[in-house]
């Protein structure tokens, strides 16, 4: 619970307003170190469900396209009531190639076909936007992880060298986060 | 000295506290944040409808024909208190950091004075 755990904090470093990491202790630099992989981990998960809402919306617009848009008028529809159970389906004679869009917190919209293919577009490509963002901080998060840790491993190997005399401190890495 | 050794424990425990909360209404800014995303991007589509586009909303198991207008008050509705609800916490998050520092500088000359204190002895 140190006061100044952050690499932003401005204090006179060679980084130009950053703390040099090589002038940490060691227990802040494993703290650090906790710290990143932890927002690395949660960040890799937001990742993968960002990715997985992406497949659905992707398997939204295929299924607009196969199901209803390329459908053969002889061609049978089953609803699943449970996932073993189906029933026959026709679609709605009056509205041929409309269909009902979640748009988010409870609320559907009908709309047709190809508004909602150009719907599922749109989030697709936000969706896009997001992970492309979050890749970015992944890969900065990661070079400064590295960082730390190459910091404090020499750090961790010169104090078992020099039998803990307190010079690990003094050592230039010239890495800054 | 034992009073300052009271006094240092209870100062920790609030410390602690303070971080739960701390947390807790960290955790609340973030659920906020994510529902208003989702509201807006309702709102979003809501203002990119046709006048007579059909709206249903789901309650329960079943699907209610809903009028645009409404639709969208109940949104705008929505996304109103949310605002409201983000400046709110913000000042919760705001007011636990102070309280949180000014128990850890108190902490910290504590430290430091029962240290001095005990340096020549």
């Amino acid at each position: 619970m140190s006061t100044q755990p952050s690499t932003s904090t401005s204090s006179g470093a060679s980084t130009g307003g950053q703390i040099d990491i090589t002038t940490l202790p060691i227990p802040q630099l494993s703290q650090l170190q906790t710290r990143l992989s932890q927002e690395l981990e949660h960040l890799s998960t937001s990742h993968a469900r960002l990715r997985a809402a992406q497949a659905r919306f992707r398997d939204c617009m295929r299924s607009i396209k196969d199901g209803v848009e390329n459908r053969k008028a002889d061609t049978p529809l089953l609803i699943p009531l449970t996932t073993s159970l189906y029933v026959p389906a026709t679609p709605n004679a009056k509205k041929p190639n409309t269909v009902l869009v979640d748009v988010g917190t409870g609320y559907f919209v009908e709309k047709s076909t190809k508004d909602a293919t150009r719907f599922y577009e749109g989030k697709v490509e936000d969706l896009n936007k997001n992970l492309s963002d979050i890749e970015k901080v992944v890969g900065v998060k990661n070079a400064d992880l590295r960082a730390i840790e190459d910091v404090l491993r020499a750090k961790v190997l010169a104090e078992q060298q020099g039998g803990g005399d307190g010079k690990a401190g003094q050592r230039k890495e010239g890495g800054g986060g | 000295m034992e009073r300052d050794q009271k006094r240092l424990q209870e100062l920790s425990e609030a410390l602690q506290k303070f971080q739960d909360d701390l947390q807790s209404a960290i955790d609340a800014r973030q659920r906020l944040e994510s529902q208003q995303a989702e509201n807006k991007a309702v709102q979003k589509e809501f203002n990119g409808l046709d006048e007579d586009a059909d709206i249903y909303r789901l309650v329960g198991p079943v699907l209610l024909k809903q009028d645009k207008s409404e639709a969208k008050s109940t949104v705008d509705g929505r996304l109103d208190f949310i605002g409201k609800e983000i400046t709110r916490t913000e000042t919760r998050i705001k007011d636990i950091q102070q309280s949180s520092e000014k128990s850890r500088m108190e902490m910290m000359q504590l430290q430091q004075k029962m240290q001095l204190a005990q340096g020549p002895g």
